[in-house]
């Protein structure tokens, strides 16, 4: 119907723009504040969404309990919702969009086969066009399929129809990909008035944190890190996200760190739920909470920083970013800016997950590997890529490198005299340094084993010529030039700074 | 005199020196060059302490040489475990560093943004176990800040640097004279190349190390001459010992007092 004929049937029709944008980020919003029921939730189209309550039904006193309860708060919100519960995704889908009645529905594993056939093919979420194939030759109903061979069905119209029926009769596992990450751990402290004082929200944590860590420390593990998700009253979901140097699982370190980051939430309207969950955890032995000495800090070179330093480290990388702490790696490379690489101390946090490791193959199969970026820098080298380079590397000795090195390097104006000679001077952030001594060239090519598309492609150049110049100030500075094709001049760049 | 009477004026002797040069508690440590180590209190750098290095010209918004300098005092701090090094910008490249004398994978790089950031973050440093010191490129440093810095470092023993880097002249300009409470303020600058003979080339990085301001000193200023490849450190000691090394030819401005 147009929406004149609409108007034309009712003049006081309210309209509104549709916002495809806006609904998904607000189901999405919707999505994650369901984690309070379970971590494994996702999004189902454009207008559903899926939660795993498989293992949590119990908690809030069995799925009917559980399902009254989100009726009753997706009511309050305004939301018009149906919910169904059954053991196979399909047969979810089916019946919270196509059966009748607006109860919440709980299907018993023995109902799905009877509860399905009657409903319309459609709610095998099939595309239009096997669902019109389907209509086309008489086969209306879910039940009209049971019959059938598999084999002909496939045959007929795909394999599709056929692999969705058994998904939803139970018969073919159907894999769930969560919208966020699965936890390892997981807390959840609810709340029967809404809080809001800072001071509520700070011994909740303690006591998250206290919950957790006693678990942690039955089993003889450290946390690297976790998430911290406020569920507040209106649907939405505030987090903290945390990244420990070093194993951890105490108590008080831990729950100051979240508390720092309080400002930042903001409780709106009241938070009814607060969940912890632990996204790394590494094994921690019970005595590395001995005090840590001047003996563990003064380790090898080399080695980490040492687990004295470790609260410091979180607490830097809690108020500055996770990805505002590294090391400078040596590396194995003649490419300057790869002859340093910067490593992360913290683990940092992957931000999306649909590109992520944790899947389930299917309900209790609870496959998951905890993907951590960044982890072996604590532990020892990862490498990527590169090899670490010895120590006391050859080539370290070798040609001297600047102390600051530009990335990217600057492009400078330069003058010379003859093709291969070092500038007589150039011109730098407005400034013109006039040479007075120079060394070079020193002559650094791409990688062999890299074609194009590196830093160095033959594309962009392939070889810079180093020089390294001192001006009349007595300044000392890294200066390359690249030629370029046909007869047009070399570009110069500056690239460091000497001391 | 007594011997009660002796003990006492030892006491009071040190009390005074304490309130003289605070941090020094701590003790102090050799920067590798002996006419250095004798222009400062107690033959060293005081370790419980700010210190505050700054460049010359141009160099004050590249901050290579106050970089240098401070790479070559904290590799004979960094045995006694890791570094800690707060920077406005990422531009500190590790084999610089170990050519000059500071180990790369000793050290803890921080990357703040904000001036009160990164003043924070020495803070910390500062009151943690296991660091063995801390360096921070700042633009501004007040009386407030560096006063903290001063306290954390007095307390823990663990030397600061603080190098200064400044955007552009008119800042350099602005933020220089605002006094601070660094136990010594030092000044590096380039001087041109020493050839010996006609040699063409670069030659090894030469300087001129000022000590603008020591409390409990005088100050003072020397020429160094640093050979690469072998690191700031030896050579430094090597130039030391050797008579052609300019030294104390180069003690200009001594002036009767501190600043």
């Amino acid at each position: 119907m147009s929406l004149a004929d609409a108007r034309a049937l009712l003049p006081g029709l309210k309209t509104a723009a549709s916002e495809p944008a806006e609904d998904q980020k607000a189901l999405r919003q919707l999505a994650e504040w369901c984690v309070r029921y379970s971590p494994w939730t996702a999004l189902e189209g454009a207008d559903g969404v899926r939660i795993e309550i498989a293992g949590s039904a119990h908690l809030w006193g069995g799925e009917e309990a559980l399902a009254t309860d989100l009726s009753k708060r997706l009511g309050r919100e305004r939301i018009a919702h149906r919910i169904a519960v059954a053991d196979t995704i399909g047969a979810a889908f089916a019946a919270a969009r196509f059966a009748a009645g607006d109860a919440p529905l709980i299907l018993a594993p023995s109902e799905i086969r009877c509860a399905l056939a009657p409903l319309p093919i459609e709610a095998l979420n099939l595309d239009p066009a096997a669902a019109e194939g389907l209509r086309s030759v008489g086969l209306k109903r879910v039940g009209d399929l049971y019959a059938m061979p598999r084999a002909a069905l496939a045959r007929r119209f795909g394999t599709l129809v056929a692999r969705q029926l058994d998904r939803a009769l139970g018969d073919l596992p159907e894999p769930f990909s969560p919208l966020r990450e699965t936890p390892l751990r997981r807390v959840r402290l609810g709340f029967a008035e809404p809080i809001t004082a800072p001071e509520d929200l700070r011994s909740a944590i303690l006591r998250l944190v206290e919950d957790l860590c006693g678990r942690l420390e039955r089993e003889g593990m450290g946390l690297r890190r976790l998430d911290l998700s406020f569920c507040r009253l209106d649907g939405r979901v505030e987090r903290i996200e945390l990244g420990t140097a070093y194993p951890s699982r105490d108590p008080r370190h831990l729950s100051r760190l979240l508390a720092a980051r309080l400002e930042a939430v903001d409780p709106g309207p009241g938070i009814e739920d607060m969940i912890l969950s632990a996204f790394a955890v590494e094994p921690l032995a019970a005595e590395q909470f001995a005090f840590a000495g001047p003996s563990a800090a003064a380790s090898a070179p080399g080695s980490s920083p040492g687990q004295a330093v470790a609260p410091l480290l979180d607490r830097l990388g809690n108020r500055l970013g996770l990805s505002a702490l590294y090391r400078l790696e040596a590396r194995q490379s003649h490419i300057p800016e790869r002859a340093s690489a910067r490593s992360p101390l913290l683990p940092t946090i992957l931000k999306d997950r649909h590109s992520g490791t944790a899947r389930r193959a299917g309900p209790g199969n609870h496959e998951h590997e905890p993907s951590l970026v960044g982890q072996a820098d604590v532990h020892g080298f990862r490498v990527r890529g590169l090899a670490p380079a010895p120590r006391n590397d050859e080539c370290q000795k070798g040609a001297p490198r600047p102390i600051r090195l530009f990335l990217p390097p600057e492009p400078i104006e330069a003058a010379f005299l003859l093709p291969d000679d070092p500038p007589f001077h150039f011109i730098w952030r407005r400034r013109r340094h006039r040479v007075r001594r120079a060394d070079g060239p020193e002559r650094i090519a791409h990688e062999w084993w890299e074609g194009e598309g590196a830093v160095l492609s033959p594309s962009k150049g392939g070889i810079r010529d180093y020089y390294r110049v001192e001006d009349e100030e007595g300044r000392r500075f890294w200066l390359y030039r690249t030629e370029r094709a046909g007869a047009e001049p070399p570009r110069w760049f500056l690239h460091g700074i000497f001391p | 005199m007594s011997p009660a009477k002796r003990t006492l004026l030892s006491s009071l002797r040190e009390r005074v020196r304490q309130i003289e040069r605070p941090g020094s508690a701590h003790g102090v440590f050799s920067l590798g060059f002996a006419a250095i180590d004798r222009a400062l209190p107690g033959g060293g750098l005081a370790r419980g302490a700010l210190h505050e290095i700054l460049g010359t010209g141009s160099d004050e918004e590249d901050g290579a040489l106050a970089a240098a300098f401070a790479a070559l005092i904290l590799g004979r701090l960094a045995e006694g475990g890791s570094v800690l090094w707060c920077l406005a910008s990422a531009d500190l490249y590790g084999p610089g560093l170990a050519a000059a004398g500071l180990d790369p994978s000793r050290l803890l790089l921080v990357e703040a943004r904000r001036d009160d950031l990164v003043l924070w973050a020495m803070e910390e440093g500062l009151r943690t176990r296991g660091i063995a010191a801390v360096a921070g490129e700042v633009k501004r440093l007040d009386l407030l800040g560096s006063r903290r810095l001063q306290l954390a470092a007095e307390r823990s023993g663990i030397p600061a640097f603080a190098l200064r880097r400044w955007k552009s002249a008119d800042e350099a300009a602005r933020w220089r004279a605002v006094p601070n409470a660094a136990a010594t303020r030092w000044r590096v600058g380039a001087l041109s190349s020493r050839s010996e003979g006609n040699e063409p080339g670069v030659g090894h990085p030469h300087w001129r190390v000022e000590l603008l301001r020591c409390r409990g000193g005088v100050p003072a200023c020397w020429e160094v001459e640093i050979e690469d490849g072998a690191g700031f450190v030896s050579v430094a000691q090597r130039l030391a010992n050797r008579p052609l090394a300019k030294e104390e030819g180069f003690s200009l401005a001594r002036r009767s007092a501190g600043s």
